[in-house]
């Protein structure tokens, strides 16, 4: 099964600095926002990825970041970020519209082979008509949804489970290995549960899922439970993901024994302490800064998020490279003056 | 829903047949005894800015106030009914909002937050624990409820007010007064506001070490205590003088330790916030260089004295921009303008920019370490004025 994780970490870094030192030269050039932020910082060019210049990835919400002019705008990408008001502008032109979508191809397939497979969607197709939460939601549905074949939506229009369209599904295709996609929570409030309840096979099934833990957490289930649990009713081939519409087309997957997220080829990740800015050592957590050449139409390539993650092994897992877990979110500052918004109605 | 916080449970719009008198010795009673127990070391300790207020509501404070609103040409009166609106995060503004309203013999509805933090519940322990004892006509006459998303109860107080005081903003202003008022009401409003900081190159270098360390002691006063988001933190800092670039490094040095020793902590998410900020200044050319030389310290040079930003942009973030003169800064200052925090300037370099300012901005020119200070003048009014009525008798 051909593969986008090959590269030990010494190798990757290698490739990675050439490549993404020249996607900041190139970006200087043609996006003069980043040029001048640069310059205010006292750029001098990376001796390693970690010394790669690093943006805040809330500045695409503050900021129209793009190193394209207007005519080649293919697509702009947007997500509502967690307060709902703020919402990301992401520009892609034709290439680097394809070269996402191709690279993420590559990704999934590492997992799931070469072949379209028979998919279960774990989301409503009603979702699609919402318009407030189609950006985030229904892109990521939407993009997964070309990597499979003969869809099924396990929730109805109302949002409850069709066990009847999940039975005729496996009916059908069960015997043979088939896809399933969707959101942590909902594959574990919606098809976790119905499966238990149902006798229903998923063990040809191959799942991928993301979106966060918080409201699992919220519940007491621990990304180890989540696993132990699916195992119950015979889904053993999961994967999590974590990527963000910033870096659209990269995502950092879990490998085939679970508990860990690995980078493609393509991409890293840097763990910095919060307090001197510098990379943390393996098992120290801190804040994940994402990297990837795929950016080549904005200046997203070297980001700082504002999730918290821990790295735990180099090239001593599943697959090369770093192996790393996300965390958790970090809570946003707010100011606590006299001008402060007067958010509750008055 | 409306939770009693303090005074007399019941319908907040029902007429009273209470009266109080201007400077009524039944409230300085209360006043006096509510200082006393916030100037308690325990309660001091905890929360120091509960100290300020305490002296601030000093039987001597409070005569003092009430002597000068007295005049020859007229009787002075209470206001009225008066609804106060106080910000959320700053917990001592509706205390000072409140107690010199009811200084001037006013009947007040104030509105706590249901954001309001622990200062203010220790506030609102010593206000009940005086009340016990106390005239009972403070309780029918002052009371202060917390609500929630209901514009109802708003639209009821606004009503029933001869004056309302909206604290807290823009936002806050322009939420609350849609609303409306009787005809003969009028609003007190304090919307958003910027300040400044200026440092005279000359006076910092004619100062000695320690002047230079108690500057910059209680420059972070004013700048670290309200995450630098009260209206009267400083914001940007003039350097005025020229070759600058001593005072400037000089001063940041200090100000690092400063903020060290005092252990004002700048947590992550802080810092992360203040470098989305910085880098949306140089993004846009507002600043041309940033620093980062500790999550406590963002430092930042102001391309031209206009870019200085007037929005809030995190604890501990300073652009700094140099002037040849305060004179220079006049074009640049605007009614949004509040305190314009001084050090190392003469008395008459002071007055001659007051006097160009010409009341076209900038309220407070204090030295710093005052920035936070309230005083009964305050964004341009003398509130304790502004909290009564005047009749004219001529026999």
């Amino acid at each position: 099964m051909s593969s986008v994780f090959t590269l030990p970490q010494a190798a990757k870094e290698e490739l990675l600095l050439k490549e993404l030192s020249a996607l900041t030269e190139h970006h200087r050039e043609n996006c003069e926002p980043y040029a001048r932020i640069l310059a205010a910082n006292g750029y001098q060019p990376a001796s390693s990825v970690e010394g790669l210049p690093w943006l805040p990835v809330r500045l695409f919400k503050n900021l129209e970041l793009k190193s394209i002019p207007d005519d080649q705008v293919y697509k702009v990408l947007t997500s509502s970020g967690t307060t709902g008001s703020e919402v990301s502008r992401i520009y892609l032109d034709k290439a680097a519209a394809g070269e996402q979508t191709r690279k993420l191809g590559a990704t999934v397939q590492s997992v799931l082979g070469p072949k379209r497979l028979p998919m279960i969607l774990v989301d409503t197709k009603a979702m699609l008509k919402d318009r407030t939460s189609f950006s985030a939601r229904g892109a990521g549905v939407l993009g997964m949804s070309n990597f499979g074949r003969n869809h099924v939506w396990a929730l109805d229009n109302e949002g409850h489970v069709d066990v009847e369209a999940l039975k005729g599904f496996l009916d059908q295709y069960g015997d043979e290995p088939f896809l399933i996609f969707g959101f942590t929570y909902l594959v574990w409030l919606h098809l976790y549960e119905v499966a238990l309840e149902n006798g229903l096979d998923l063990s040809n099934g191959i799942l991928i899922h993301s979106g966060g833990w918080k409201k699992l957490v919220d519940q007491a289930v621990s990304p180890e439970e989540f696993r132990k649990r699916l195992a119950a009713v015979g889904l053993t081939q999961v994967h999590n993901y974590y990527g963000m519409i910033e870096q659209i087309g990269t995502i950092f997957l879990e490998g085939p024994s679970g508990g860990s997220l690995y980078c493609p080829d393509f991409a890293d990740v840097v763990i910095r302490d919060p307090e001197t800015w510098a990379e943390q050592p393996v098992g120290k957590p801190g804040l994940i800064e994402v990297i990837s050449t795929l950016p080549t139409s904005y200046p997203g390539h070297v980001l700082l998020t504002e999730d918290l993650g821990v790295v735990h092994g180099v090239d001593d897992g599943d697959w090369p490279g770093k192996r790393f877990s996300v965390l958790g979110r970090l809570p946003r500052a707010e100011a606590r003056g006299c001008s402060d918004t007067y958010r509750e109605a008055a | 829903m409306i939770q009693y916080r303090f005074g007399a449970e019941g319908d907040l719009t029902a007429p009273s047949d209470d009266r109080l008198t201007v400077g009524d010795p039944r409230v300085i009673d209360f006043l006096a005894k509510l200082a006393r127990k916030l100037l308690a070391p325990a309660v001091a300790r905890r929360h120091p800015e509960l100290g300020s207020l305490g002296f601030f509501l000093r039987p001597a404070e409070l005569n003092r106030t009430v002597g000068h609103l007295q005049r020859d040409d007229a009787l002075v009166f209470p206001r009225g009914n008066v609804f106060h609106i106080p910000p959320a995060n700053v917990d001592t503004i509706f205390v000072y909002s409140w107690a010199l309203s009811a200084l001037a013999g006013n009947h007040n509805v104030v509105r706590i937050s249901e954001r309001s933090a622990t200062a203010a519940d220790t506030i609102l322990t010593a206000l009940n624990e005086v009340l016990a004892d106390a005239d009972p006509v403070i309780g029918r006459t002052q009371r202060m409820i917390t609500y929630g998303r209901d514009d109802k109860v708003t639209a009821a107080l606004s009503h029933w007010a001869d004056l309302r005081v909206i604290w807290g903003g823009d936002s806050a202003v322009e939420a609350i007064r849609k609303h409306p008022l009787r005809p003969s009401a009028r609003d007190l409003t304090f919307p958003d506001r910027t300040s400044w900081a200026a440092l005279s190159a000359a006076g910092w270098r004619a100062a000695e070490p320690a002047q230079r360390r108690d500057a910059v002691l209680g420059f972070t006063n004013d700048s670290y205590w309200f995450d630098q988001a009260a209206c009267s933190s400083p914001r940007t800092v003039f350097l005025v003088g020229e070759d600058t670039g001593d005072v400037r490094e000089e001063f940041i040095e200090l100000l690092l330790q400063v903020v060290d020793q005092r252990g004002w902590e700048i947590d992550a998410a802080m810092a992360v916030e203040k470098r989305v900020n910085a880098y949306g200044l140089a993004a846009t050319g507002a600043v041309s260089s940033m620093a980062f030389p500790a999550n406590s310290v963002t430092a930042m040079s102001l391309s031209a004295v206009p870019d200085a930003p007037r929005r809030w942009i995190g604890a501990g973030a300073f652009p700094f921009a140099e002037v040849g003169s305060l004179l220079e800064l006049v074009p640049a200052m605007n009614r949004q303008d509040q305190t314009f925090s001084h050090f190392g300037f003469s008395r008459d370099e002071l007055r001659e920019f007051a006097l160009a300012l010409g009341g076209r901005g900038v309220d407070r020119i204090v030295p710093f370490g005052s920035a936070l200070t309230f005083g009964s003048l305050w964004d341009g009014y003398d509130l304790p004025r502004e909290f009564t009525r005047l009749t004219t008798l001529v026999e």
